[in-house]
Order: structure tokens, then sequence, then C-alpha cells
């Protein structure tokens, strides 16, 4: 075995690292939080030059054939520096989709991706289906979609978006414009843009059907599976954070005339998290390669216990951590607060605790079945 | 980045695994089944088995006898050791005494004790804690004081593991109360037949007799059976703390325990006592492996020669726990069927037989070794900078 990160990967953190060190502070975080667009120009541009919108592409279909752990490191960053720029919903999320569903018409939209062209978000998701993406509620009668689907992440600028639909017994997954639902944008958990669209039988075209049936689901199960891996990313690095940020508080605020870090139950706290922090990063270096096996048994499994682990210990650390700055720490003004929602925010999506225990029976049965 | 066993290793597992199945005895065998602990004689014909293979002293260095595995070969080893049954070895000679007589002992020394240490013949027990020092071990009291060519000892020690088998104690000795506490720790190695020296058992919660108080009046013990120099006690046993701990965590002894415990779940009473369970375990296997992915970052690193430091002490406080919960979930899963204490025939399923009793025994791992709490403290002066 080996956890050294390959020498690519360790270059493409560090550029993240330093690009977002000096292009996205707290304030720019803020900055952007109070906007409805979160599509800025300049950093947008930036990202396009750092070759982040081919990395995630096999070679073939015109990326740049970066691995899942390079995606990670960036997230990572991205998570750690609170960024909203929509790097993951616009280019990653519908990217991978289209690349999964590997159709002319898929990879033709994904090649517009790719040139910065495109602004598709990924639309899998409704109330009424739940994290159960392979089963959602959107109906395609013949020509003609009808339903709804929620929390729709865009950076609240998409024209068009990727749906998965029941046609019949069979998924589908279909490309379309926004305008052609009803839409109602808000703001998430996490300061993120999304929307809902209301689709009342909306006609379609068979060109905008990209995939159906066992091709659709292998598609839709590998992106949950890719996203699942990328939001413990995200997680991770808040959690980097929160932790650095609270030891150091605990070095220097003074109570009874002595830092609080001179207290032993802060000590053991801070000692938890420490412990905690370290095995969050074997679970993200797990999942990192894991991620993206080609055996789909071995994959669910662990994409599913590293979401269950993120959904229960990072949250963790971000509640100790604001526990421990008091109350500076519930303030909005206070990053700590913030990355708090972030981590809450990504044990939420693509499948919260509970649903990945039950990934995780069933892949374990499924791995029995297998021997 | 490479998460999977190379081939070479997998050949080992392999070879590892049909030696298991051929010769761990079928009385130890049913014994951690039933998550009974090995007696003295099983444990002994276990561990000098081991050593007629070379392989009990695995951790060691070739040049003092160890069989040359890399760090993973070791962890595959204690993972196929644990799947076929067979319990884990006492660590005292093995990790203890050895390490620190091949890195701090005279030639005579190695000569002397090494080789009973690699075939499993001596036993030793570790005398460290005292009724007042225990977590506070520097503030230690038992002395030695130098007669000529031999130290007396008087004092007292206590929770001295296994001190009713054991051939030999290394033992924690003041020898200078001038100096500050630290400085005035000598260690010592005494035999446990020498005149003044006595043992007494004491009960654990589960029933069984594992600890001991030894008292010690006007115990001769020979000067070159002190390790090092006078005053080199505290070193030596702070040298123990970072010396290897690749699997200290008890992952692999975890993993044949949740198997033992989902292979029961069939013998629950209704579909929903056995859904939760279903999901309780899950649980516990989540967090073994995040426990597990953190041990084997640790096995890599010691093979490529960077071992991690403090950092092992997550693995033990972690891996505690985990025993800890593991063991108590039996106990509340098997219900009932966990109550009987000293019957002959299980009332429902054997595995819940046994539960309880090891359950007891378990709330001791979080003590031993260094509590949990006192690894916490050290963690947080040496890497968090408190």
């Amino acid at each position: 075995m080996d956890f050294k990160l390959p020498e690519n990967t360790t270059m493409i953190a560090d550029t993240a690292r330093r690009y977002l060190k000096d292009n996205y502070s707290f304030d720019s975080y803020i900055a952007q939080l109070n906007e409805s667009n979160h599509l800025e120009a300049n950093r947008w541009q930036a990202m396009n030059d750092l070759g982040w919108f081919g990395l995630p592409f096999a070679e073939s279909v015109g990326g740049y054939g970066g691995s899942l752990l390079d995606v990670c490191a960036i997230v990572q960053e991205l998570g750690a520096a609170l960024c909203l720029d929509p790097f993951v919903d616009l280019i990653v999320s519908p990217g991978k989709l289209l690349e999964f569903a590997n159709t002319p018409t898929s990879l033709a939209l994904l090649d517009r991706i790719i040139s910065g062209e495109a602004r598709v978000a990924c639309g899998l998701y409704d109330r009424h289906a739940g994290y159960h993406v392979l089963n959602p509620s959107l109906r395609l009668n013949g020509e003609r979609l009808s339903g709804q689907k929620h929390v729709v992440s865009d950076g609240g600028v998409a024209d068009a978006v990727l749906v998965s639909a029941m046609s019949g017994d069979e998924l589908a997954i279909v490309a379309l414009p926004f305008d052609a639902c009803d839409v109602e944008r808000y703001r998430l958990l996490d300061g993120s843009r999304a929307a809902s669209l209301t689709l009342d039988d909306v006609l379609i075209t068979d060109e905008m059907v990209l995939c159906r049936g066992d091709a659709a689901k292998q598609a839709v199960s590998a992106w949950f599976d890719y996203l699942c891996a990328l939001d413990c990313a995200r997680m991770y690095g808040a959690c980097r954070e929160v932790y650095q940020a609270t030891l150091e508080y605990a070095r220097t605020r003074k109570q009874f005339g002595t830092t609080i870090g001179s207290f032993q139950v802060i000590q053991h706290y801070l000692v938890d998290a420490f412990i905690d922090l370290q095995q969050l990063e074997s679970m993200l270096l797990m999942v990192s390669v894991k991620g993206e096996s080609a055996n789909v048994c071995e994959r669910g499994r662990a994409t599913a216990a590293a979401k269950a682990y993120y959904a229960n210990r990072a949250v963790g650390i971000t509640q100790q951590g604001i526990q421990i700055h008091g109350g500076v720490g519930v303030t909005e003004e206070l990053n700590i607060g913030h990355y708090f929602r972030l981590v809450t925010h990504a044990s939420l999506s693509h499948g919260d605790r509970e649903h990945h225990m039950s990934r995780f029976i069933q892949a374990g049965e499924k791995q029995n079945e297998v021997v | 980045m490479n998460l999977d066993f190379s081939n070479d290793e997998k050949e080992f597992r392999k070879s590892i695994r049909q030696w298991m199945k051929e010769n761990v005895p079928d009385d130890i065998r049913r014994c951690t089944a039933r998550g009974a602990m090995p007696d003295k004689n099983m444990q002994q014909r276990w561990e000098r088995l081991l050593g007629s293979q070379g392989w009990l002293t695995s951790t060691w260095p070739e040049q003092f006898g160890g069989p040359g595995w890399s760090a993973t070969q070791r962890y595959i080893f204690d993972q196929e050791r644990a799947s076929a049954g067979a319990p884990p070895t006492s660590p005292f000679g093995v990790a203890m005494v050895g390490p620190v007589l091949y890195t701090f002992g005279s030639e005579a020394q190695k000569e002397r004790w090494l080789p009973g240490i690699q075939r499993g013949e001596t036993l030793w027990c570790q005398g460290y804690s005292e009724p007042n020092a225990g977590s506070d071990l520097a503030s230690l009291k038992t002395r030695a004081t130098r007669n000529g060519d031999h130290y007396l000892v008087n004092g007292q020690k206590i929770w001295t593991t296994q001190a009713h088998w054991a051939d030999m104690m290394f033992c924690l000795v003041r020898t200078d109360s001038t100096v500050k506490q630290q400085q005035g720790i000598s260690f010592l190695l005494i035999d446990m037949k020498t005149p003044g020296l006595e043992v007494r058992p004491i009960y654990s919660i589960d029933g069984h007799h594992h600890l001991n108080e030894v008292y010690f009046t006007d115990v001769k013990v020979p000067v070159e059976n002190l390790v090092g120099q006078e005053g080199m006690g505290w070193t030596i046993a702070k040298f123990l703390l970072t010396h290897e701990r690749t699997t200290i965590a008890g992952v692999a002894d975890i993993h044949y325990e949740i198997n033992r415990l989902k292979s029961a779940i069939d013998a629950l009473p209704t579909e929903t006592d056995k859904q939760l369970a279903v999901r309780r375990l899950a649980g516990l296997e989540v967090d073994l492996m995040a426990l597990e992915y953190t041990n084997f970052r640790t096995v890599a690193a010691t093979d490529e020669g960077k071992p991690f430091g403090p950092e092992s002490s997550g693995l033990k406080i972690k891996g505690t726990e985990l025993q800890q919960r593991v063991s108590q979930a039996m106990v509340e899963i098997g219900g009932l069927m966990s109550l009987p204490w000293d019957n002959e025939e299980p009332i429902g399923e054997q595995i819940f037989n046994q539960a309880s009793r090891r359950y007891n025994f378990l709330r001791a791992c979080t003590i031993y070794g260094g509590s949990n709490e006192i690894q916490k403290n050290v963690l947080a002066k040496m890497l968090l900078g408190l």
C-alpha cells in the first residue's frame, strides 16, 4: 500500500491553495453570499486558465485526464476557503454525468462545458424521491415531462439542466433549457444558489433524451458516488481550517488569567478533533481512490462508509469548533459558523448519514453474495 | 496512491492463512470463538508454537532474531492470526522488555534473556503501577538500594497482569530520591522466584484472575540485572511509548469480534431485533474502517522508514474505545442471552454466553497502558503544543 499523493496531485493542491489564498478571502465569500449570481467573471476565467474545467474528464472526451484524487484536491481547497464559485455545480457535476452517459449528444454538450461556454446544472433530486436517485418522481410520458425537481444547484446562473425521470420502469436522463420549467431560485444552507423546477407537460424531443435504461442507471450511480467523494473532500478542507483556527484560538484566548488551551478539558476536545481529523483524512484518501473504482459494489460501499463517517465526525469537529470559540462562534461575522453550515450542508447533500448506512448494509450483503 | 496489497504480500497472506488453518490448536480456536480468554497453558503453547517458527518476535530486527518482515507483512500476519481464532501474544516479553533489552541492554543481558522470549519460554510481567502511582507513574516509591553486588528492593506494585504466570518481571524502581522524580528511576529485571517477593491475586469484574499485587521485602536483585544506567528508567519507559505500535489499535481482533457478532444475528427473536442489530453493527464497521485506514497509513509509513510518532496514540485511543463499543453491542444485542454468568450450557446463541464477561474485562482497555486521558494529555503537549 502507498498513501503518498502523486506528485501531480500535490501540485494541483498547492496551486489551488495558492490561487484561493490570493484571490478568495473571507470578505470575497461574504460578498458572494449576498449575490444571487455566483458566477464571478474574473475568477471563473482564472479557474478555466488553471485548467480546472478539463481536469475531471478523460482525455478521450476532451478533458485533461485528472483522477478523482486530483479533483478532490481542488474541492478540498474550495471547502477550506469557503469558496462559493460553482466549479462543482456547473463543471464537475454535470460534466461527469455527461461523461458517464457517454453518448454523442452528451459528449457534445460536455465539450461546451469544458470550453466554458455552457451553463448546465444537474437536477437529479426531488423531495418525493429524496436521495433515491435511481427512482425520481419526474415522469416522462411519451414526449411529455411532468413533475418537480428540487435543490438544483446551479450557481444561480444555469440556463440548461440535466434531469432524471422515470419513463415507465426505465430511468432516463434528459437535457432541457431552464426556461421550459417554472423556476424558483433560492439560497441553500451553505450559501450556494439553487432552484426548484416545476415541469408541467413539457414537450421534449428525442435528441433531448441523453440515455435510458441501464445506461442511465449506471451513469447516475457513478455520478452519485463521484459526488459523494467530493462532498467528503469539501468537508475535509473545512474541518482542517476549523481545527487549525480553534487550536490557534485556544492558544491565544485568555480567561481566568491564562489561555483556555491550558485547561485540560479544552486540550482533550482538541486532541479528539486532531484524532478525528486524522481518521477523516484516511477516509478521504480511501474514498478518493475507491470512489471511481470499476468494481461497482466496492465503489458504493466505500462512498457509503465515507459519507456516513463524515456526517458523524466532520459535523462533530465543526460543532466542537463553535463550542470552544464560545459566543463569537455563533456569530455571522466569524468564519467558524460558516464552516459549520458548509459541513452540515455537505453531510446532507448526496445522501445523509442514515441513507448511507442503508447503502453500506446493502453493499455488504451484495459483497457476501459475490463471495 | 495504491490501496492494494502487492502480489508478494497476497502470496504471503495465503501461506500464513494455510499455516494458521493447519496449526492453530482446536482447543484454542474454540476458546476464542466462545469469547473466552486462553488459560496459561493455551497461551504458552500458542506462543511456543509461534516461537518455533521464528514468528513470535516478528517485530524485532533481523539481527536480534526477527523474521525480517515488513510492517505490512506483520500487519497481514496479525489479520490472519486473528481471523483464524488465535489469541494475541502477551506483550510483556515480545513487545516490551525485548526491545528494551536489544536497545539498552548489555551484551550479556541480550544473550541471557532474548532467546527465552524468542522461543516463548520465559514469561514476563510489567512492574510499573503502584497503589499511589497509577497515571502519575513518575511518583512511584518502590525503592532499590545498592548493597555491594546486588540491590535490595522494597515496596509494592499493583495491577500486575500475569504476575502469577510470569518467570520474570521488568520493574521501575526508585534508586535515588534526592533528584527530580523522573531522574531517580531505574529499570530492573527481577526473578519472580526470589525470596521476599510475594504475589497476591486481584479478581477482575469479569470474574477472572488476570491482575495481581506484588510485594517486595528485601528482595535481592543482582546488579547485572540493571538495564542501562541507574536513573535511566524513565527514558526507557518513554522509549516504549513510542516504540512501534502498528497493531496497537487491535483492528484485526475487532474484525473478528464483529464477524462473531454478525454470525449470531439470526438467533435474535424478531425481524426488528435483527434489523436494529444489523444497523448497529454497520455503524461499528464504518468506524472500524476509518481506524483501519489510519492504521494502514501508519503501516505504510513505517515501511517507508517514516514511522508515526506520538500520532499513533490516536490508534490506541480509538481502538480501545471501539473494542469497548463492540463488546457492549454484543451484550446489548444478546439481551436476555447475555445474562447467564456461570452456566455450562448457553440458553441461546453460544456467542452471547461469554459476552458479558468480555464486556466487563474490556472496561480495562481504556485504562491500561496509559489511560486514554493520559494519552490525550501527552498528545496535547507533544503534538498540539498546548
